[in-house]
């Protein structure tokens, strides 16, 4: 096993991303702050780590956002989107 | 939706009573070595591997896999704790204590912290008296065999009384500062020590 | 009640698909109708509070209050194990959803449909050709599904139901580890070889899927970028183990 079988893509944290931002994500256009690229979400290759979530670029493969969370709180790091689009059809009702 | 069980649901097997004495608050015993990655795994070239101690240390040091391999061998013989609640109890690594490549830095009198820094970009942060007296490694075996790429290898920290991520995967070196720098995981809501007796696993906690 | 919401569905029917794929059928009360290629998160709880969480395509075209998942039961797994083992008739499952607008395909995108599938990655494939016929659609479409065996192949009778319907559906396999015996179709791991030969031309523009284990999706959808496809009309599904938080 090698990390090519633990790598997925944003459809695996859909749900995750869907309950702490209150959209669809996956369909959620961003670009990378590294190379400039747009993509959905559910594009990003995705490393579904038990202590939080990276998503990254999948032309680069720089870091687009990171997200953890644990006791309540989330934390995230959008520090790798030079920008993200979210459509209001896109919003999910809890 | 509170109360609901899933009939005949057991989920993997967890602690026997035994065990339960060993297991820090919040843990459970798992029998395997769970792989968690936030990346893809650095594939390092032995030749030009190196292992660096630099910054606040009177003399900046640098291995090769051939001289790290000659220094005196320790292994550690114990439990290790992972923050997303799994323990593995009774498991071994070998490599080098950390003390012997402090001893050859020397740490400066105002050294306080120690950044690990790694291959793919992986960082951690730790008190320095976290990784001295005996309680630190860089290790590359283990349980007798060389350590696989995905647990770190070729060679990983192992800091075994604070939670496993502390014990950097495809360790590259430690830098000695005077400050705590957050990396990696403490950057992103988790604890800067991470001590699983006191269930330090958030920032706050 | 709300996709983000858990809520708990009854287990209607459990059907053996093959030796290690089982279908559930879920009556889900108050249930947003799903667009083919979406998921459902299930939740399992063990009486000391333990819990589980996976994601699962859904198999079914949309149709009301039910769905279906096709589980397969993995050695090593914690809940396919208890899906496609212990669950039965009358249980409950929890679960919440539809979840997920990107992998996703219905009549109305048009085509022509390309869709690429290993092992179980040919679950959500199916719910959009379920959705094709259900809707009449005459969208031509292509499956090209990989599997060890033809033992292994999930919903293999429906296929040839399907395809024999004659409304511009074609379905090939490529089984990878055994063949039955006269045997003339692809007996190898999907390649470019085989996709040039299988899919449509880049010039047609398809609306591609590929859905499976990280290896075969990446793989293919490399492939078939190489051959000329626009990358922007291949969509990919990775299925693997999570250690979501």
């Amino acid at each position: 096993m090698d990390e090519t079988d633990l790598r997925l893509d944003g459809n695996a944290v859909a749900g995750m991303l869907a309950e702490m931002s209150g959209f669809d994500l996956t369909v959620a256009w961003g670009a990378c702050a590294g190379c400039g690229t747009s993509n959905q979400l559910g594009a990003a290759l995705v490393y579904a780590h038990g202590m939080g979530v990276v998503a990254c670029c999948p032309s680069c493969g720089q870091h687009l956002l990171r997200v953890a969370r644990g006791e309540g709180r989330w934390w995230l790091d959008l520090r790798g989107l030079a920008w993200l689009q979210l459509d209001e059809q896109a919003r999910i009702a809890r | 939706m509170g109360g609901f069980v899933s009939r005949g649901f057991k989920g993997r097997r967890r602690a026997g009573p035994e065990q339960a004495t060993r297991l820090p608050p919040g843990q459970y015993a798992e029998p395997g070595f769970p792989v968690l990655t936030a990346g893809p795994t650095p594939r390092i070239d032995l030749a030009e591997w190196r292992l660096r101690v630099e910054g606040l240390v009177a003399s900046p040091r640098e291995w090769t896999w051939e001289e790290v391999q000659a220094l005196p061998r320790s292994t550690f013989e114990g439990d290790i704790h992972c923050v997303t609640r799994w323990s593995k109890l009774g498991t071994s690594f070998t490599g080098v204590s950390v003390d012997t490549l402090l001893d050859a830095a020397e740490p400066l009198p105002q050294a306080s912290h120690v950044v690990a820094f790694c291959y793919g970009g992986y960082t951690t942060n730790l008190p320095l008296e976290d990784v001295r007296g005996g309680k630190a490694w860089v290790v590359w075996e283990h349980e007798g065999q060389p350590l696989p790429p995905e647990h770190g290898g070729p060679a990983r920290l192992l800091v075994p009384h604070l939670y496993f991520w502390k014990s950097a995967k495809w360790l590259n070196g430690l830098r000695l500062l005077d400050h705590d720098a957050p990396g990696f995981w403490e950057g992103l809501g988790y604890h800067n020590r991470g001590d699983p007796w006191r269930e330090e696993r958030y920032w706050g906690d | 009640m709300g996709r983000l919401s858990w809520r708990l569905a009854t287990v209607t029917d459990v059907r053996p698909e093959t030796g290690r794929v089982v279908t559930l059928a879920l009556e889900v009360p108050d249930w947003d109708e799903h667009l083919p290629g979406q998921h459902v998160d299930v939740r399992l709880t063990a009486e000391d509070g333990y819990q589980a969480e996976r994601a699962y395509s859904i198999a079914s075209a949309p149709d009301g209050a039910r769905v279906e998942l096709a589980v397969e039961r993995l050695e090593d797994g914690e809940v396919s194990p208890y899906l496609a083992g212990e669950l039965r008739k009358g249980d409950q499952l929890e679960l919440r959803g539809p979840i997920g607008g990107y992998f996703v395909w219905e009549p109305d995108r048009g085509g022509p449909l390309l869709l690429v599938g290993g092992g179980s990655g040919v679950v959500p494939l199916m719910a959009m050709l379920r959705r094709r016929a259900a809707a009449g659609s005459q969208v031509p479409a292509r499956l090209l599904y990989s599997a060890r065996t033809l033992e292994d192949v999930i919903f293999r009778e429906e296929l040839e139901r399907l395809e024999g319907a004659g409304d511009g559906l074609a379905v090939t396999y490529a089984l990878t580890r055994a063949q039955p015996a006269g045997w003339t179709g692809y007996a190898r791991r999907i390649d470019a070889v085989m996709l040039e030969e299988v899919s449509w031309r880049p010039g047609e523009r398809p609306l591609a899927y590929v859905c499976g284990p990280t290896r075969l999706v990446e793989a293919v959808a490399g492939h078939l970028v190489a051959l000329g496809h626009d990358p922007s009309r291949v969509k990919t599904e990775r299925f693997g183990p999570t250690g979501v938080p």
